[in-house]
């Protein structure tokens, strides 16, 4: 007993002296030189560890002053965020992550923000998408690594002919005829987005400047959340469903096989010359057709915070070195991994990869993955089970309640929140701003600029719909654009003009004060 | 047969004299205990307030006799026993017990050392598990942002714990130096000789051989079995998750709200209560089944080898005990690849002939049922090797004239079965069955490995996570902790939940099953 | 009992009885063989890395186990695991005998107590205290590349709780032989390092047998305490990393095959030398738990 207290004691003692000492050094030459030992986790895809190693032992060589000692470890991309959530304190120095688990990460503190000269840099170097996935608030992050994270179709030229690749039935249709599967992980929820998003379904999650969910706008429950699913039956029905998407399915009776560019080794290898690539198909559903959707969205590089400023200050500056164009182009020569960096991007090499190029042709169908609350996954999954298991449309229909409900659960915390639309309402370009709460009463100052639509509302953080509406407004009502059936049916806050506003409202009687600062 | 003709006219719902408990057959015993156990529960019950009322009243006199007895013994004692009150071993070293008296020294001063330069500092951080966030501050020169450390909850909890914990010993300490002042006057007072630190080392060889004995695994099943599981007790009564892991941001303590949302039949953060109900009854449902089907193909197994005639007895019982020496890790993670919709199993289905086509493929992971007929089926064969060993050791334990006489009544085989070998298995193996079955409700690995908890059901996803057909409540536990903002509050109060349900059976089975009681009788 | 009195008839049955039990056999081993079967022949398979449909592979080769040994860290992991077996064979089998011995065999104060203790905290389950055991570990700095010491410390240090098939053992023992001993004056001591001891083999062998496997199929808090660090990791958190994605699994399947007969072989041939103590132990021991 007395000797592990003991011993956590020395333990302990040890690690403030040694955070002191260090602490203490602070503010030494901006070059932030010297030896570090650190541990690094890439992806565990076979080549990425070992093209790594040489690019830290290069980046060592090319800077004398400083040397890194480096572990690196290959684990998936997911493990990577999960662990750095479990224990912040003992992860990674330096990790990649998928870009959808930046707000967990963020929230968790376990990415150091960029510093200035560093933002600079790779807002200038990499494409607005990758910078956009890590910016929360007015910070950087995170450093971009890829933007290729999409799925799109492979398929086996024998059996699947290219006047077939547009249309989901027949593609189905194909595969039972000869005795092969469909294979698409549809219990997926980043895979069966592609039905919902297909029929114009959105599911966005508005986060504050620290990365909380604050918010959500999810439309599965709807009519054309009904028409997903009715659209995924096509396959989740069928014999040829196999509810799995990895490349070696094609050596297990697939003709079909919805992934990524991950697999695209695996695919030539089985298939050889017979590998097929393509966009997602279209389905139809009572007589009216739609272009499968996806995600799409890029890895990340993150640094996790360091107490000791000159290590924080090396580590930025690996970062930075592992992310950019060259590094990016190694990766795709290796892996074949779609690069962030435009530079790269715009090489030849690239713009000629048939993969990434069908790649880019779902992303005219993609929406870009922004940030996701983490149970979100397993809920929009269960409905790919839902198709497959419903017998009738009310099953289907209460299925969709169900998930609304859960999902507007997944959002724990209470309070309000003001979601404003500056450039028009849509769905996919909305701001949650947190509104203070002093008992009944919310508060909240908006800078509000100068643009077609320059509305928003109040509403629960866990119900899209209960729009608390311009009706309400007892003061400054002559600031705002009057309820209107045809101009302004949703009963949306919109400001006449641009400006600095202060928005409060009294739960209690739902009555909203419009201050012009 | 005419005992059972009689003893059939019996009312078991009817209490019954001694003489005609002793006409029961077995089972009819089994089932009299059994009812009259749930007849006896609200009178249990009473009891059981009227044994905690006893138990607090106990424990409040014992304390009361006790510091009066510490009063009693400063009282009378000498300026050597008073002056150990505050130094402690001060008695001991002065009247020649040096070793004693040193550790109680050493103890004592490493115990207010510890108060001063650290105990102290966690215990005023128990109450509100921290108050200062960690920060994080600009570097110009550097041009980059540097971490500033806070407190750490989970520190504060951690530490807050040990500290308590590290108190409680030293006043047992404390106590235990009183008592020997008292001790040593009074054996002085009668003349005779205190123990030498000799005698107290041989001692600890023969009449403390047990402390001896005991010191080294008791320390580490206190650390890392009894410390964690009431640490992890607290953390039902906080709001320690993902995103407030201590480190990054504070949590707190939250009283009995975790509790509340385990039990609320709140649907907008997923049904719980309905979830904790669905998974909790197959949970019972699987614990039951994998004990039984295991315990009787096992003997099953074990009375056919063991048949007298049978040859060859060795190797059949090599081949079935070499599969246990596979870690389950590999052969359980193997199995379920082999069953998957396109595995091993499917392929060689179609390559046979046996399934046309891909439209008749098995999908064995994908559906409730067969998923849960997989996952027992699959544990039979995981289980009957060892069930088989232990069973075959009692097997050769049945006294054979019992069998013989059998014979000579005309008992076939069958007969001797349900007369000789299963009453005796029973009554033998009652405690066995039982830490089986707790056992079963636990198991993690074989439910992990095979289905993952699969196939997922969206009526059982909550706020706490997916869950699936075949989830135990300990891997919907585990995946609390590993999903969707690592909820280890909530894995906490489904620990303890786990706690209850099995308390609550072996308590009941303890009352019912008499050989589960008294050790001795297998002796 | 006497043979010649017997009915040719009863002898008829006698033998279709002892068919059909040897038909069950037959089949029972085959099912409890074929996985293992299967394992093999695809950890031999050459021509594709991922699962296939069919069992015997079309070219047989070392492949998968030269790349098992030179491309991946199963060397360090299978070191780890076998360090960490020989380590908690030895100590938990002294902390298990200890613990059986002096509750089965010596009478003092708080036995029924502590016995009753062990078996309430045995209801919880074990999972509670995953997170708690590796952040302490972790701040010990036992986790990651120091796994190993870590991973023997937790197993050892709770091993105390697992003394059930073992005091069944030393409840078998009569305790008559104890009582002849103190008469001649021998200490407890002495009793039980000259007298039960010498009796124990069995018990000691099965103990060290079943503490040696043991961390070879560890996995969660292994997985825990290994922290993604491939130094830190035993056989089996090795061999689920190499397969634990669909694109890993593509690639390390026959791997993955390899290793798991690795493993197996050296535990198999173990356990068919020791196989007799084994089942004394259990036989002896696991029914009176």
């Amino acid at each position: 007993m007395k000797k592990l207290v003991s011993l956590l004691l020395a333990v302990l003692m040890l690690c403030t002296m040694a955070a002191c000492s260090k602490g203490g050094e602070g503010g030494g030459t901006p070059t932030a030189g010297g030896t570090y030992d650190i541990t690094v986790w890439v992806s565990e895809v076979a080549g990425i560890a070992e093209l790594t190693k040489q690019q830290i032992d290069r980046f060592n060589e090319e800077n004398e002053d400083l040397t890194f000692n480096a572990t690196i470890e290959g684990i998936s991309e997911a493990d990577a965020a999960t662990l750095m959530i479990t224990d912040v304190e003992s992860g990674a120095d330096l990790y990649c992550f998928a870009q959808d688990q930046t707000a967990r990460l963020v929230q968790a503190g376990a990415l150091n923000v960029l510093g200035q000269a560093a933002s600079e840099a790779v807002k200038a170097r990499d494409d607005a998408g990758s910078v956009m996935a890590a910016t929360f608030g007015d910070s950087l992050y995170a450093y971009p690594m890829t933007s290729d994270n999409g799925f799109f179709m492979y398929y086996d030229k024998s059996v699947i002919s290219e006047d077939m690749i547009d249309d989901l039935a027949t593609l189905v249709k194909a595969c039972e005829d000869n005795n092969k599967f469909f294979s698409m992980n549809y219990s997926s929820a980043w895979y069966n987005s592609a039905w919902f998003f297909g029929t114009g379904c959105v599911s966005q999650w508005i986060t504050d400047d620290t990365g909380a969910f604050t918010g959500v706008v999810d439309t599965y429950n709807s009519p054309e959340g009904m028409t997903a699913l009715k659209g995924m039956q096509i396959l989740a029905k069928s014999n040829a469903k196999n509810d799995s998407g990895s490349g070696e399915d094609f050596s297990k009776g697939s003709a079909v096989v919805v992934s990524g560019t991950w697999d695209v080794n695996t695919v030539q290898s089985i298939l050889g010359d017979n590998m097929g690539v393509a966009d997602l198909p279209s389905f139809t559903v009572d007589g009216n057709t739609y272009h499968m959707g996806s995600f799409s969205g890029g890895k990340l590089m993150g640094v996790k915070p360091q107490t000791d400023p000159e290590k924080a200050a090396a580590l930025q500056r690996l970062a930075l070195y592992l992310t950019d164009e060259t590094c990016q182009l190694e990766r795709f020569n290796s892996n074949g991994w779609g690069p962030s960096n435009v530079a790269a991007k715009a090489s030849d090499d690239v713009q000629s990869n048939p993969v990434l190029a069908a790649l880019g042709a779902q992303n005219n169908y993609a929406t870009v993955q922004g940030q996701v609350n983490d149970g979100w996954w397993a809920k929009a999954g269960d409905l790919g089970h839902l198709a497959a298991q419903a017998e009738s449309d009310e099953e289907l229909q209460a299925g969709l309640a169900l998930y609304e409900e859960q999902v507007k659960g997944l959002i724990g915390a209470t309070g309000y929140v003001f979601v404003g639309a500056w450039n028009g309402w849509d769905n996919a370009d909305l701001e949650g701003f947190g509104m203070e709460q002093d008992g009944n009463v919310l508060t909240i100052t908006l800078d509000v600029p100068e643009s077609d639509y320059m509305g928003g509302r109040i509403v629960p953080v866990t119900s899209w719909d209960t729009n608390l509406g311009c009706q309400q407004v007892t003061e400054g009502a002559d600031l705002i654009v009057e309820y209107d059936e045809a101009s302004n049916g949703d009963n949306n806050i919109i400001f006449l003009a641009p400006g600095n506003y202060t928005v409060t409202c009294d739960v209690s009687t739902s009555e909203i004060k419009i201050v012009k600062n | 047969m005419e005992k059972t003709n009689h003893s059939q006219q019996l009312n078991l719902f009817e209490d019954i004299s001694d003489l005609q408990l002793l006409n029961l057959t077995k089972f009819q015993l089994f089932l009299y205990k059994l009812i009259h156990f749930f007849k006896g529960i609200p009178g249990l019950l009473v009891s059981l307030f009227k044994t905690i009322g006893k138990l607090l009243k106990g424990l409040f006199t014992w304390i009361g006799n006790d510091l009066a007895d510490i009063v009693k013994t400063f009282k009378d004692g000498d300026f050597k026993t008073k002056l150990s009150y505050l130094i402690m071993g001060f008695g001991s070293l002065t009247r020649g017990q040096i070793l004693r008296g040193l550790l109680f020294l050493i103890f004592e001063v490493v115990f207010i050392v510890y108060m001063i330069t650290a105990g102290g500092h966690w215990l005023g951080k128990l109450g509100t598990l921290g108050t200062q966030l960690p920060g994080t501050v600009y570097d110009p020169k550097l041009d980059t942002y540097v971490r500033v450390d806070g407190d750490d909850s989970f520190k504060c909890l951690l530490y807050g714990v040990l500290t308590i914990m590290f108190i409680l010993c030293f006043i047992y300490t404390w106590r235990m130096n009183v008592k020997q002042n008292k001790d040593a006057e009074e054996l002085l007072r009668a003349g005779k000789k205190l123990k030498t630190a000799k005698d107290d080392v041989s001692s600890l060889l023969d009449d403390q051989f047990h402390k001896t004995l005991l010191a080294l695994p008791l320390t580490g099943i206190t650390l890392f079995t009894v410390f964690p599981i009431l640490f992890m007790i607290l953390v039902a009564f906080t709001n320690y998750d993902g995103a407030h892991d201590g480190y990054s941001n504070l949590f707190t303590w939250v009283g009995l709200e975790n509790f509340n949302t385990l039990f609320s039949m709140n649907t907008s953060s997923g049904n719980m209560s309905f979830a904790f109900g669905e998974i909790l009854s197959w949970t019972l449902i699987w614990a039951f089944f994998a004990t039984f089907t295991n315990y009787f193909l096992g003997m099953f197994v074990a009375i056919m080898i063991n048949k007298k005639g049978i040859k060859f007895k060795k190797l059949w019982r090599g081949i079935l005990v070499l599969t246990s020496a596979v870690p389950q890790f590999i052969s359980l993670l193997y199995v379920s690849k082999m069953f998957a919709a396109n595995g091993m199993v499917n392929g060689l289905l179609i390559n046979q002939g046996l399934i046309s086509d891909l439209s008749h493929i098995i999908r064995f992971w994908e559906d409730k049922t067969l998923a849960r007929i997989m996952v027992i089926v699959i544990n039979i064969w995981i289980g009957i090797p060892y069930l088989m060993l232990i069973t075959t050791g009692i097997l050769m334990n049945i006294p054979a004239d019992l069998y013989e006489s059998a014979r000579i009544d005309g008992a076939n085989a069958v007969q001797q079965f349900f007369k000789i070998t299963l009453p005796y298995m029973l009554f033998v193996t009652g405690p066995y069955l039982l830490t089986s079955f707790i056992g079963n409700i636990n198991n993690f690995n074989v439910i992990f490995l095979l289905s993952g908890g699969g196939p997922n059901n969206i009526k059982l996803s909550t706020a706490a996570g997916t869950a699936g057909d075949t989830d135990l409540l300990v891997t919907w536990l585990f995946k609390i902790t590993t999903n969707e903002g690592s909820k280890y509050y909530l894995a906490s109060v489904i620990g303890i939940m786990i706690f209850v349900v099995v308390s609550t059976i072996a308590l009941i089975v303890y009352n019912v099953i008499p050989s589960t009681r008294n050790e001795e009788d297998y002796s | 009992m006497n043979e010649n009195k017997k009915h040719m008839g009863l002898k008829a049955k006698e033998r279709l009885s002892n068919t059909v039990i040897y038909a069950i056999l037959i089949v029972m081993s085959i099912v409890w063989l074929i996985p293992f079967v299967f394992l093999v022949f695809e950890s031999f398979r050459v021509e594709s890395t991922y699962q296939v449909g069919y069992v015997i592979p079309k070219q047989f080769g070392f492949d998968n186990y030269i790349n098992l040994f030179t491309k991946t860290d199963f060397p360090i992991w299978f070191k780890n695991t076998l360090v960490i077996g020989l380590f908690v064979s030895v100590i938990q089998t002294v902390i298990v005998l200890c613990m059986s011995y002096t509750l089965s065999r010596l009478r003092f104060k708080g036995r029924k107590g502590l016995m009753n203790i062990m078996l309430v905290l045995g209801f919880f389950p074990g999972f509670l205290s995953l997170v708690i055991l590796y952040k302490v570990l972790s701040w010990l700095n036992l986790t990651s590349a120091n796994s190993v010491p870590g991973l023997i410390l937790v197993y050892v240090a709770s091993s105390g709780m697992g003394y059930y098939v073992s005091k069944g053992f030393f409840d078998t023992i009569s305790r008559s032989l104890d009582e002849a001993a103190r008469v001649d004056g021998a200490t407890r001591f002495q009793v039980f390092t000259k007298v039960i001891m010498p009796l124990s083999k069995p018990i000691v062998i099965y103990t060290i047998l079943t503490a040696f496997m043991g961390p070879w199929g560890d996995f969660m808090l292994a997985k825990y305490v290994s922290h993604a660090t491939s130094a830190g990791m035993n056989v089996a958190v090795g061999l689920q990393t190499m397969i634990s994605t669909p694109a890993s699994l593509a690639a390390n399947y026959t791997m993955f095959c390899a290793g798991g007969v690795v493993v197996a072989i050296p535990i198999t041939i173990l356990f068919m030398c020791l196989q007799k103590y084994y089942v004394e132990g259990v036989t002896g021991g696991a029914v009176k738990g």
